[in-house]
């Protein structure tokens, strides 16, 4: 039974359909569809089709970058969230799960902002004490003002530190009494993270039955239309070494990576050859992502463009001075990030 | 690091009465079984580490058979903390902040500070001059700065001390009665947080709050200056939040304005010359606002830190709680080794006050109380005869 997977602390606070609709990784959606006594084998039905169609449809909008933004009734919306879930655990391919958590997230993230800003206070109460309390562990209060929200300080900065830009410093806060003050945007922005890890790992998480033929059968099609983009991910390189691991971890959190990061990962991929196309993709989830822009940017860095220099990956020495090098043990006796891995006694 | 063979036996004669007889004001840690403890002895570079404990009086009996120059403890918790540090697996770590007297370049420090030979001992009386070092007895062109802080070094500490505490207990909302000042036994103070909701966080969210209390990283767009189109331009915009509050509020107050004051703030821009021009200023007044802390201290969630009720041999003196900042006397309150005489061999004229007992030795030997005559030597500008 699928919903049996969307277990957390319940709460006793309902939501509204509406709210569920939005929001279909609540534990409310889960008990929804218990309650209706919804079954497995029902997705053979005919007229579940549809269902099917729009969860592929939803899964390869988010896998290509996009947010799905259709919004239906709430029954449709949860299971087509819950049948886009199995399809991706039984596609099984990682960087497939990866973006379609992220746009989940993302799509989630659109509607909470929304909500924050147009309801009422005690709508507004009972949606953060919801989403952020059972998900993220998370308290939110409602400022005195009725218009920003107080987060404690601690829960702030474990999320906070880890984001670049000066203006999310503590400093740059307002601070008071042990209080972060948050508009509705930085209050969402603070756990979307969270939010695509929370569906990547309950996806991780289920194990799948027998699956209705009719979900099999779209959920093949779908993985046949996928592979090409991400399975041949086998080249003599069995790991990265742990800057450029770190590079593409930030990128694929979708958060800015510094000009000199983004430099030292195409040309670290080039230099173990990648293709271009593939290294272009690799950055389509910085937030100013713009696939031109990058293409120019990677070939111009291959020598195809440009001066037609070929440019060869920094030091470990200069990455190190500009704090981009994560180094481990396994960095021993390497003075370039290319040589990881291959220096092994 | 004391010298001379003589001189060890008597420190460590004094250092072993002091445990035998006050094991009790070593302060038991929390979670004491989830620490790791380590220590240095006397005579002997480095560290032991890796050390646990299962209960305070494990570790009471340990000082007294040891007898270590040093006891240190992690603020951190570990699930073995027996294990080489990437086995350890952290647990969290309390918050903590050191505030050392030496940082604060208070203007009385030239006068009680005495050089002191790193290759033979010899010492020198405190002087203003700036010219290069050169031992007058062996030549040798390297000194240790050896302080023997004053009053005022102390007051200047309780300074930042109260400065910090102002800002915990109100932007970081914390209890007074949760945050615990200790005088580190030398030149400075411990701050030990009792607040169980900052031991999770790692490096980076801890030193996101040392540049907090610092002051370092205060945009000019937070207290409502930006950045105009043209280079130097600026225009005013508050904040969505207002600037009532944190370092928001103290810069409001400072410029006298508040989040109304839109021509008084342009005003105060352009007479600073532009956006750049405020922002030099501003930081300058973030950095003379913010408290004097130890950056690494803070950040590192690793590190062993002196345990409260031991002693430093730096000096002698115990790392003490300061139960009133205040009253606190730290050449009254941490100085609790006992009285036997000792005869030692003065290196330079020195002055100093302990136990309310005024020391003012001119003359090379001299028979001083333990307590004294251990301080001095462990500052480098005595010898045990
Ligand atoms: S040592 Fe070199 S390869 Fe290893 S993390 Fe640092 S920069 Fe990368
Ligand atoms: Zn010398
Ligand atoms: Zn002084």
């Amino acid at each position: 039974m699928p919903v049996q997977l969307m277990t957390s602390n319940l709460s006793s606070i309902r939501m509204g359909t509406g709210d569920l609709a939005k929001y279909p990784f609540l534990n409310e959606a889960g008990e929804y569809l218990r309650e209706s006594g919804f079954g497995w084998e029902e997705l053979d039905r005919p007229d579940m089709k549809d269902i099917i169609d729009r969860a592929a449809e939803r899964i390869e909008v988010g896998v290509g970058g996009n947010i799905y933004d259709k919004l239906e009734k709430y029954e449709i919306e949860i299971l087509t969230f819950i049948v886009s879930l199995i399809m991706v655990k039984s596609i099984g391919m990682e960087p497939v799960l990866k973006k379609y958590a992220l746009s989940e997230a993302r799509r989630a993230e659109e509607f909470l902002t929304q909500d924050l800003k147009q309801q009422s206070e005690m709508q507004k109460h009972s949606l953060f004490a919801k989403i952020f309390e059972d998900l993220f562990k998370l308290k939110i209060e409602v400022a005195e003002d009725g218009r920003l929200f107080k987060v404690r300080v601690a829960d702030y900065l474990a999320r906070s530190s880890h984001f670049h830009e000066q203006e999310w410093k503590l400093i740059n806060r307002l601070v008071q009494g042990g209080h972060v003050y948050l508009d509705a945007d930085e209050t969402v922005r603070l756990v979307r993270n969270e939010l695509s890890v929370l569906i990547y790992e309950k996806v991780k998480a289920m194990t799948l039955p027998t699956l209705p033929q009719a979900i099999k059968v779209k959920a093949e099609e779908l993985r046949a239309k996928l592979a090409p983009r991400y399975e041949y991910r086998t080249s003599a390189v069995t790991e990265y070494p742990p800057c450029v691991k770190h590079a593409i971890e930030v990128m694929s959190k979708g958060e800015n990576l510094p000009h000199s990061a983004r430099v030292m990962l195409a040309t670290y991929m080039l230099a173990v050859g990648k293709p271009v196309d593939e290294i272009v993709m690799m950055f389509q989830n910085a937030p100013d992502f713009n696939e031109k822009i990058t293409r120019y940017q990677v070939e111009h860095l291959a020598g195809m463009k440009g001066s037609r220099t070929k440019y060869s990956v920094p030091s470990c020495e200069k990455l190190r001075n500009e704090n981009l090098c994560f180094a481990t043990e396994e960095c021993n006796g390497i003075i370039n990030p290319v040589q990881f891995g291959r220096k092994r006694k | 690091m004391i010298e001379a063979a003589k001189t060890i036996p008597v420190v460590r004669g004094a250092f072993r009465e002091y445990y035998f007889k006050q094991a009790r004001a070593v302060e038991e840690p929390g979670k004491i079984e989830q620490r790791e403890f380590g220590y240095a002895q006397f005579g002997q570079a480095g560290m032991t580490r890796h050390l646990s404990f299962n209960s305070i009086k494990e570790l009471h009996a340990m000082l007294v058979k040891e007898v270590p120059s040093d006891v240190y403890c992690s603020n951190a918790y570990y699930k073995f903390p027996t294990q080489p540090m990437q086995e350890k697996q952290w647990l969290g770590a309390d918050l903590i902040f050191d505030i050392d007297g030496k940082d604060l370049d208070l203007p009385c420090v030239p006068s009680h500070t005495y050089p002191v030979c790193t290759n033979c001992g010899h010492a020198l009386p405190p002087s203003d001059e700036k010219k290069e070092y050169s031992c007058p007895s062996c030549n040798g062109k390297k000194a240790e700065r050896v302080s023997i802080p004053c009053s005022k070094c102390i007051e200047g500490s309780k300074k930042e001390v109260r400065r910090l505490i102002e800002f915990l207990t109100t932007d970081l909302g914390m209890q007074r009665d949760n945050i615990y000042v200790y005088f580190s036994g030398n030149n400075g103070f411990h701050i030990h947080i009792g607040d169980s909701e900052y031991v999770p966080l790692d490096p980076q969210a801890r030193s996101d709050i040392v540049g907090y209390l610092s002051g370092t990283g205060l945009l000019a767009e937070s207290v409502g200056v930006r950045k105009g189109r043209e280079g130097n331009m600026s225009f005013i915009k508050f904040p969505r939040g207002g600037i009532a509050y944190g370092w928001r509020g103290r810069i409001a107050d400072k410029l006298k304005i508040d989040g109304s004051s839109i021509i008084k703030l342009k005003h105060i821009v352009d007479q600073k010359g532009g956006y750049a021009g405020f922002k030099s200023e501003l930081d300058k007044m973030t950095r003379e606002m913010g408290v004097r802390i130890d950056p690494q201290v803070t950040t590192d969630v690793h590190r062993i830190f002196r345990m409260p009720g031991t002693l430093n041999s730096k000096s002698g003196l115990a790392k003490t709680r300061c139960a009133d900042l205040e009253s606190f006397n730290p050449f009254n309150d941490a100085c609790l080794l006992g009285g036997n005489k000792v005869n030692v061999r003065v290196k330079t004229h020195v002055k100093l006050k302990l136990k309310g007992e005024a020391f003012n030795i001119s003359k090379e030997s001299a028979e001083l109380p333990a307590f004294a005559a251990v301080y001095l030597i462990c500052k480098g500008l005595a010898e045990a005869m």
